[in-house]
Protein backbone atom coordinates (compact mmCIF):
# COMPACT_ATOMS: atom_id res chain seq x y z
CA UNK A 1 0.00 0.00 0.00
CA UNK A 2 2.73 2.44 1.09
CA UNK A 3 4.77 2.34 -2.08
CA UNK A 4 1.92 3.25 -4.38
CA UNK A 5 1.85 7.03 -4.11
CA UNK A 6 4.21 9.70 -5.39
CA UNK A 7 4.02 11.26 -1.92
CA UNK A 8 5.23 8.14 -0.14
CA UNK A 9 8.16 7.70 -2.54
CA UNK A 10 9.13 11.34 -1.88
CA UNK A 11 8.86 10.82 1.88
CA UNK A 12 11.19 7.82 1.62
CA UNK A 13 13.65 9.68 -0.62
CA UNK A 14 13.80 12.78 1.61
CA UNK A 15 14.04 10.62 4.72
CA UNK A 16 17.18 8.98 3.31
CA UNK A 17 18.72 12.36 2.54
CA UNK A 18 17.82 14.16 5.77
CA UNK A 19 17.98 11.41 8.36
CA UNK A 20 20.76 8.95 7.45
CA UNK A 21 22.20 8.82 10.98
CA UNK A 22 20.11 6.50 13.17
CA UNK A 23 22.38 6.95 16.18
CA UNK A 24 21.89 10.72 16.16
CA UNK A 25 18.13 10.24 15.87
CA UNK A 26 18.11 7.86 18.83
CA UNK A 27 20.06 10.42 20.86
CA UNK A 28 17.73 13.36 20.22
CA UNK A 29 14.52 11.33 20.45
CA UNK A 30 15.75 9.75 23.71
CA UNK A 31 16.58 13.21 25.06
CA UNK A 32 13.15 14.55 24.16
CA UNK A 33 11.46 11.56 25.82
CA UNK A 34 13.53 12.09 28.94
CA UNK A 35 12.44 15.74 29.10
CA UNK A 36 8.79 14.73 28.54
CA UNK A 37 8.95 12.33 31.46
CA UNK A 38 10.98 14.50 33.85
CA UNK A 39 10.04 18.09 33.00
CA UNK A 40 8.91 18.67 36.60
CA UNK A 41 12.42 17.90 37.93
CA UNK A 42 15.65 19.78 37.54
CA UNK A 43 16.88 18.94 34.04
CA UNK A 44 20.06 20.45 32.66
CA UNK A 45 22.28 19.96 29.64
CA UNK A 46 25.12 18.36 31.62
CA UNK A 47 22.82 15.66 32.92
CA UNK A 48 21.11 15.08 29.57
CA UNK A 49 24.44 14.70 27.79
CA UNK A 50 25.70 12.38 30.53
CA UNK A 51 22.77 9.95 30.17
CA UNK A 52 23.13 9.95 26.36
CA UNK A 53 26.93 9.40 26.53
CA UNK A 54 27.68 12.51 24.52
CA UNK A 55 29.17 15.96 25.03
CA UNK A 56 27.02 18.92 26.04
CA UNK A 57 27.77 20.90 22.92
CA UNK A 58 27.23 17.97 20.58
CA UNK A 59 23.84 17.26 22.16
CA UNK A 60 22.89 20.93 22.03
CA UNK A 61 23.79 21.10 18.34
CA UNK A 62 22.01 17.86 17.48
CA UNK A 63 18.82 18.67 19.36
CA UNK A 64 18.60 22.08 17.76
CA UNK A 65 19.23 20.62 14.31
CA UNK A 66 16.50 17.97 14.62
CA UNK A 67 13.87 19.87 16.64
CA UNK A 68 14.66 23.48 15.80
CA UNK A 69 15.09 24.51 19.43
CA UNK A 70 17.52 23.82 22.28
CA UNK A 71 16.72 21.24 24.99
CA UNK A 72 16.26 24.15 27.44
CA UNK A 73 13.77 25.90 25.16
CA UNK A 74 11.91 22.61 24.67
CA UNK A 75 11.85 22.00 28.44
CA UNK A 76 10.37 25.45 29.05
CA UNK A 77 7.72 24.94 26.33
CA UNK A 78 6.84 21.53 27.80
CA UNK A 79 6.44 23.02 31.26
CA UNK A 80 4.35 25.91 29.99
CA UNK A 81 2.08 23.53 28.07
CA UNK A 82 1.43 21.62 31.31
CA UNK A 83 0.92 24.91 33.17
CA UNK A 84 -1.93 25.86 30.87
CA UNK A 85 -3.63 22.53 31.59
CA UNK A 86 -3.23 22.92 35.36
CA UNK A 87 -4.33 26.56 35.40
CA UNK A 88 -7.38 25.77 33.26
CA UNK A 89 -8.33 23.05 35.76
CA UNK A 90 -8.36 25.69 38.53
CA UNK A 91 -5.07 24.94 40.27
CA UNK A 92 -3.40 27.88 42.03
CA UNK A 93 -0.62 29.77 40.28
CA UNK A 94 1.96 29.03 42.97
CA UNK A 95 1.18 25.30 43.02
CA UNK A 96 1.25 25.19 39.22
CA UNK A 97 4.62 26.93 39.14
CA UNK A 98 6.24 24.44 41.50
CA UNK A 99 4.44 21.37 40.12
CA UNK A 100 5.98 21.80 36.68
CA UNK A 101 9.49 22.47 37.94
CA UNK A 102 9.76 26.27 37.93
CA UNK A 103 11.36 27.69 41.04
CA UNK A 104 10.02 31.24 41.34
CA UNK A 105 6.36 32.27 40.94
CA UNK A 106 7.31 35.80 39.90
CA UNK A 107 9.74 34.63 37.19
CA UNK A 108 7.11 32.11 36.11
CA UNK A 109 4.49 34.85 35.72
CA UNK A 110 6.88 37.02 33.72
CA UNK A 111 7.81 34.10 31.44
CA UNK A 112 4.16 33.08 30.99
CA UNK A 113 3.18 36.62 30.01
CA UNK A 114 6.07 36.94 27.57
CA UNK A 115 5.04 33.68 25.86
CA UNK A 116 1.26 33.99 25.80
CA UNK A 117 0.60 37.71 26.24
CA UNK A 118 -1.45 37.08 29.40
CA UNK A 119 -0.46 36.67 33.02
CA UNK A 120 -1.28 33.25 34.56
CA UNK A 121 -4.12 34.94 36.48
CA UNK A 122 -5.59 36.48 33.33
CA UNK A 123 -5.21 33.17 31.47
CA UNK A 124 -6.96 31.29 34.29
CA UNK A 125 -9.85 33.77 34.40
CA UNK A 126 -10.31 33.55 30.65
CA UNK A 127 -10.12 29.73 30.65
CA UNK A 128 -12.70 29.49 33.43
CA UNK A 129 -14.95 32.01 31.68
CA UNK A 130 -14.72 30.15 28.35
CA UNK A 131 -15.58 26.86 30.03
CA UNK A 132 -18.71 28.24 31.68
CA UNK A 133 -19.57 30.07 28.44
CA UNK A 134 -19.64 26.74 26.58
CA UNK A 135 -22.51 25.62 28.75
CA UNK B 1 -3.48 38.31 13.50
CA UNK B 2 -4.65 34.93 14.70
CA UNK B 3 -5.15 31.54 13.05
CA UNK B 4 -8.85 30.95 13.51
CA UNK B 5 -10.12 29.01 10.47
CA UNK B 6 -8.36 26.60 8.10
CA UNK B 7 -10.27 25.52 4.99
CA UNK B 8 -10.42 22.01 3.60
CA UNK B 9 -12.15 21.59 0.21
CA UNK B 10 -14.85 18.92 0.27
CA UNK B 11 -17.09 17.57 -2.46
CA UNK B 12 -20.07 16.93 -0.18
CA UNK B 13 -20.47 18.92 3.03
CA UNK B 14 -22.92 16.58 4.74
CA UNK B 15 -20.74 13.54 4.01
CA UNK B 16 -17.69 15.48 5.21
CA UNK B 17 -19.43 16.46 8.44
CA UNK B 18 -20.23 12.82 9.14
CA UNK B 19 -16.67 11.70 8.40
CA UNK B 20 -14.95 14.43 10.40
CA UNK B 21 -17.24 14.00 13.42
CA UNK B 22 -18.14 10.31 13.46
CA UNK B 23 -14.80 8.88 12.30
CA UNK B 24 -12.18 11.48 13.20
CA UNK B 25 -13.93 12.60 16.39
CA UNK B 26 -14.11 16.35 15.76
CA UNK B 27 -17.16 18.27 16.98
CA UNK B 28 -19.36 20.62 14.97
CA UNK B 29 -18.77 24.26 15.90
CA UNK B 30 -20.59 26.48 13.39
CA UNK B 31 -23.25 25.57 10.83
CA UNK B 32 -24.81 28.52 9.01
CA UNK B 33 -26.91 28.01 5.87
CA UNK B 34 -25.76 30.01 2.83
CA UNK B 35 -27.16 30.22 -0.69
CA UNK B 36 -27.87 27.22 -2.97
CA UNK B 37 -27.63 24.62 -0.23
CA UNK B 38 -24.09 25.57 0.80
CA UNK B 39 -23.16 26.05 4.44
CA UNK B 40 -20.51 27.81 6.51
CA UNK B 41 -19.62 24.62 8.29
CA UNK B 42 -16.79 24.27 10.77
CA UNK B 43 -15.56 21.56 13.13
CA UNK B 44 -13.05 21.68 15.98
CA UNK B 45 -10.95 19.21 17.92
CA UNK B 46 -12.61 17.78 21.04
CA UNK B 47 -9.35 18.43 22.87
CA UNK B 48 -9.22 22.05 21.75
CA UNK B 49 -12.80 23.29 21.34
CA UNK B 50 -11.52 26.87 21.30
CA UNK B 51 -8.68 26.13 18.93
CA UNK B 52 -8.56 26.65 15.17
CA UNK B 53 -11.70 25.66 13.26
CA UNK B 54 -11.66 23.45 10.17
CA UNK B 55 -13.90 24.92 7.50
CA UNK B 56 -15.39 22.19 5.32
CA UNK B 57 -15.83 24.23 2.17
CA UNK B 58 -17.53 23.06 -1.02
CA UNK B 59 -15.07 24.90 -3.30
CA UNK B 60 -14.44 21.94 -5.70
CA UNK B 61 -18.12 22.07 -6.70
CA UNK B 62 -18.05 25.76 -7.57
CA UNK B 63 -14.59 26.59 -8.87
CA UNK B 64 -13.06 24.33 -11.50
CA UNK B 65 -9.39 25.09 -10.66
CA UNK B 66 -10.08 24.10 -7.02
CA UNK B 67 -11.45 20.78 -8.26
CA UNK B 68 -8.43 20.22 -10.53
CA UNK B 69 -5.98 21.13 -7.77
CA UNK B 70 -7.70 18.87 -5.24
CA UNK B 71 -7.71 15.92 -7.65
CA UNK B 72 -4.04 16.39 -8.58
CA UNK B 73 -3.00 16.36 -4.94
CA UNK B 74 -5.18 13.37 -4.19
CA UNK B 75 -3.89 11.35 -7.15
CA UNK B 76 -0.28 11.99 -6.07
CA UNK B 77 -1.15 10.96 -2.51
CA UNK B 78 -0.14 14.40 -1.21
CA UNK B 79 -1.95 15.38 2.00
CA UNK B 80 -4.10 18.50 1.80
CA UNK B 81 -3.33 19.21 5.45
CA UNK B 82 -2.24 17.46 8.61
CA UNK B 83 -3.40 16.94 12.18
CA UNK B 84 -1.27 16.16 15.20
CA UNK B 85 -1.98 13.22 17.46
CA UNK B 86 -0.36 11.55 20.45
CA UNK B 87 0.05 8.11 18.92
CA UNK B 88 -0.12 7.56 15.16
CA UNK B 89 -0.11 3.77 15.44
CA UNK B 90 -3.11 3.75 17.79
CA UNK B 91 -4.98 6.25 15.62
CA UNK B 92 -4.18 4.16 12.54
CA UNK B 93 -5.64 1.09 14.21
CA UNK B 94 -8.70 2.93 15.48
CA UNK B 95 -9.48 4.52 12.11
CA UNK B 96 -8.75 1.32 10.17
CA UNK B 97 -11.25 -0.51 12.35
CA UNK B 98 -13.82 2.12 11.29
CA UNK B 99 -13.11 1.42 7.63
CA UNK B 100 -10.86 4.41 6.92
CA UNK B 101 -8.39 3.72 4.09
CA UNK B 102 -4.73 4.62 4.47
CA UNK B 103 -2.40 5.35 1.55
CA UNK B 104 0.60 5.56 3.93
CA UNK B 105 0.69 3.27 6.95
CA UNK B 106 2.49 4.50 10.10
CA UNK B 107 5.99 5.42 8.96
CA UNK B 108 8.86 7.03 10.81
CA UNK B 109 10.50 10.00 9.16
CA UNK B 110 13.28 11.40 11.28
CA UNK B 111 11.78 12.83 14.45
CA UNK B 112 8.16 12.27 13.44
CA UNK B 113 5.87 9.37 12.67
CA UNK B 114 3.27 9.93 9.94
CA UNK B 115 0.35 8.16 8.29
CA UNK B 116 -1.96 9.33 5.48
CA UNK B 117 -5.64 8.50 5.01
CA UNK B 118 -8.45 9.20 2.55
CA UNK B 119 -11.09 11.53 4.01
CA UNK B 120 -13.65 10.26 1.42
CA UNK B 121 -14.32 13.88 0.41
CA UNK B 122 -11.50 14.23 -2.11
CA UNK B 123 -8.49 14.66 0.18
CA UNK B 124 -5.57 12.80 1.63
CA UNK B 125 -5.02 13.85 5.25
CA UNK B 126 -1.83 13.25 7.22
CA UNK B 127 -1.61 12.54 10.93
CA UNK B 128 1.66 13.30 12.67
CA UNK B 129 3.25 12.37 15.98
CA UNK B 130 6.42 13.95 17.28
CA UNK B 131 8.85 11.27 18.39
Amino acid sequence: MNNMTYYFSEVARINDICYPNKKQLDTVIGTRHYINNHYDKEVNLSFLSHIRYTSKFHLLRLFKRYYGQTPKQYLIDRRLMKCKELLASGQSITDTCFDVGFESPSSFSTLFKSKFGLTPTEFQKRATFTKSDNF
Amino acid sequence: MKVKVIGIPVQDQEKALKFYTEKLGFIKKIDIPLSEGNRWLTVVSKDEPDGAEILLEPSPNHFEPAKVYQKALFDAGIPYTQFNCEDVQKEFERLSSLGVEFSVKPTEMGTVKIAVFNDTCGNQIQIVQML
